[in-house]
């Protein structure tokens, strides 16, 4: 079977062409030398532009292909697993345009559109020097002058904010600021009268270091009125709307570095040998490897469910993304120092070994953990649902956009943005219907469909997940300070949504994905007992003893031929079927033409052609 | 709660209301201003919006979360529920 999602991926992926190719200019070497130079990927970039990745940046509705925000997601995961600095330099044009997308009228939003089709690199603004992530206590104004409004303040720590053409601005638009004194303004530098601003040096940063992080200043920047995108005052408004969009694409960010990380160590583990065997055979080094690829599997699973949610389920994103957000580069910052623990010292090296790509993307992985909200930040956001969620658990509330969210192959609705909301007012529906999900998988088990394994942990998990919310709800909401406990079970809230969303996804998607490349993970339900293993290993509270008694981690071991075989086949670490550029075919068709195509099968020619690489890495 | 018929004269949204900011803000109903703006008071902005659930679960209507960014005191939500609530049918 296709997995139609990975199109656009793939069409970025063979486009740039072989990474490992130092000929080609989005070669790994590349990005290494031009991060170690601290110099913007331009080239890179203009071959996307080539490639016509804006395309995607732009909804349907205002002129481009934006249609799937699930094919989005994977286009910004194989972005990142090359070079992160091009997913954020590329990608930052969606992040300045998504407020129109969200907030504008259709008429400007179409213009915006004509400026990304047209190659135009657009930045958002948020951020100052002075209040961090504290959007309310921004200090750039922008008062009424004329037609327009004048523009006066400095915004810092902005990505593109001197190689755009356009920045999105959140100005103060009430000397008394609050919730709704602050507007977004669509400042077009090219039109600004000259001396009106100035463009701050870029900042040298740990990771991403060709990154364009910069600032911008304004002194008496006049704007025209149509600068403002959306009501006057809505600015805080669009803003916590567009990050709900923006937070699944971060996920994506941390599965494709985490995918490349763990294909650097695959690479060393089967070439290198210890005691006389490739150490990819010995216990420890496999388990680490295993444990890595499951990790994977659930950033994947949360990060698809999320996507699709944009489209399914939107009134429900403010609890999603926010989970996504946190669970997913949260999962990734541990799993990615373990897999250096086996390339050992070598992951430290510059130079010598794969060309320091390793700790190249262990640097750059960090920062993704601070984009669109901090962890906390993410976490905050779902303790004041609590009551919501409680509440939705208890009456086992059910969107009736679950079935679209959790069934692959089921068509999504149009993102319809007037359906985003700051609360979610049905709670979050993947874990409310845990418990029919747990009924259904239960009754497989008696039929002798589903291993008798997964009965033991389903249960497990109901009453794991019964007692978090019982604790959830006992939680007093404190506007004040949000004690430890509080974002504790939060974590663990993201971690059973993690564990009910592999759930369904088995339930829904096992027929159909039995048969793909895929499919030995399906076929026994091999892929959910390690993901829902891990998950209940990390949901027990502290201190509680005794674990599966099947805890010697065979669940885990029973994964290393698929991981094994995904990496030989150039295949993502992924539950579904997908061809990266060093599988060396080209993709069967490009990404708008994708629906109807016949089944692929999975090429074994062309995982031969991979091996070699194997033995000379 | 929800469904069952409320009070739903000005007077009594109003401490209802200043009831619930006193339980989350940990203080007195009395020590709550019906004039200040919810922010001053100590709720801030994202948490202010919590109130829009307790609002649909007392009163059984849909109200937009941002509603106390609308409606920045208690004597302005308390207004605006009371509008709401009265066309309600």
């Amino acid at each position: 079977m296709r997995y139609p999602a990975f199109a656009l991926a793939e069409h970025l992926d063979h486009g740039l062409g072989d990474p490992r190719d130092p000929g080609r200019a989005a070669s790994f070497a590349r990005c290494v030398e031009l991060d170690s130079r601290e110099e913007f990927p331009a080239e890179i970039c203009a071959e996307l532009d080539r490639l016509g990745l804006p395309r995607w940046y732009v909804p349907t509705e205002y002129g481009g292909e934006l249609r799937s925000y699930e094919e989005l997601l994977h286009a910004v995961r194989i972005l990142a697993r090359r070079d992160l600095t091009v997913a954020i330099g590329h990608g930052k044009t969606y992040l300045g345009a998504v407020s129109a997308w969200v907030g504008a009228t259709p008429e400007q939003a179409r213009r915006v559109g004509a400026e990304v089709l047209a190659g135009s690199v657009i930045s958002l603004a948020l951020t100052e020097r002075e209040h961090g992530s504290d959007l309310l206590a921004g200090e750039v104004s922008a008062v009424p002058a004329g037609d327009g409004y004048r523009v006066d303040g400095e915004k810092w720590l902005i990505n593109n904010a001197s190689r755009g053409d356009l920045v999105c601005v959140l100005a103060r638009t009430e000397p008394a600021g609050g919730t709704r004194g602050f507007s977004l303004l669509l400042v077009d530098k090219r039109r600004l009268a000259p001396g009106t601003f100035r463009c701050l040096p870029k900042e040298r940063t740990h990771g991403v270091r060709g990154a364009d992080i910069s600032g911008i200043a304004f002194t008496g920047a006049e704007v025209p009125a149509e600068a403002l995108l959306g009501p006057a005052g809505a600015g805080p408004e669009i803003v916590l709307k567009s990050v709900q969009l923006t937070r699944t694409m971060c996920a994506a960010m941390s599965l494709g570095l985490a995918d490349q990380a763990l294909r650097l160590v695959l690479d060393f583990a089967t070439a290198h040998r210890l005691y006389d065997r490739p150490l990819v055979d010995l216990p420890h080094a496999n388990r680490t490897l295993t444990e890595a690829y499951v990790d994977l599997l659930i950033g994947e699973a949360t990060s698809v469910l999320t996507a699709r949610g944009i489209h399914a389920t939107p009134d429900e994103l403010s609890v999603t993304s926010a989970i996504a957000k946190y669970l997913v580069p949260t999962m990734m910052d541990r799993a990615i120092p373990r897999l250096g623990q086996v390339l050992g010292a070598r992951a430290l090296l510059t130079e010598d070994h794969a060309d320091g790509l390793f700790q190249k993307i262990e640097r750059d992985h960090r920062i993704v953990g601070i984009f669109d909200g901090n962890t906390l930040v993410n976490l905050n956001t779902l303790v004041n649902q609590f009551p919501g969620l409680v509440r939705g658990y208890r009456r086992g509330v059910a969107d009736p956009g679950l079935t679209d969210t959790v069934d692959l192959a089921r068509p999504l609705p149009d993102f319809d943005r007037s359906r985003l909301a700051l609360l979610s007012r049905t709670g979050c529906s993947v874990v409310q219907q845990f418990p029919v999900a747990a009924a259904e998988l239960l009754d497989l088990v008696e039929a002798g469909v589903a291993p008798p394994a997964l009965a033991v942990q389903v249960e497990t998990l109901a009453d794991l997940i019964d007692g978090l919310h019982e604790r959830m709800a006992a939680y007093r909401p404190s506007p004040r300070q949000v004690p430890a406990e509080a974002f504790a079970l939060a974590g663990q809230y993201a971690l059973a949504f993690a564990a009910a969303g592999c759930l369904h996804l088995w339930l829904r998607n096992r027929h159909r994905l039995a048969g793909g490349a895929t499919g030995p993970l399906w076929a026994d339900a091999r892929w959910l007992r390690a993901c829902l293993h891990r998950l209940i290993g990390q949901l027990r509270p502290a201190g509680v003893a005794g674990s599966a008694p099947d805890d010697d981690g065979e669940d885990y071991d029973r994964l290393l031929p698929d991981l094994r075989a995904q990496h030989r086949e150039g295949r993502l670490f992924s539950l579904l079927p997908s061809r990266l550029a060093e599988a060396g075919t080209p993709p069967p068709d490009p990404p708008s033409e994708t629906a109807g195509q016949p089944d692929e099968q999975p090429s074994r020619t062309a995982g031969a052609v991979t091996q070699p690489s194997e033995v000379v890495r | 709660m929800s469904g069952t018929i409320q009070d739903t004269s000005v007077d009594a949204i109003r401490s209802w209301l200043a009831g619930r900011i006193a339980f989350y803000l940990q203080r007195s109903v009395e020590e709550i201003d019906h004039d200040l703006p919810l922010v001053e008071i100590g709720l801030d902005s994202v948490y202010a919006m919590t109130l829009s659930g307790d609002v649909e679960e007392r009163y059984d209507i849909e109200v937009e979360p941002t509603m106390a960014w609308d409606h920045p005191t208690v004597n302005a939500l308390a207004g605006y529920l009371h509008g709401v609530l009265g066309s309600r049918g």
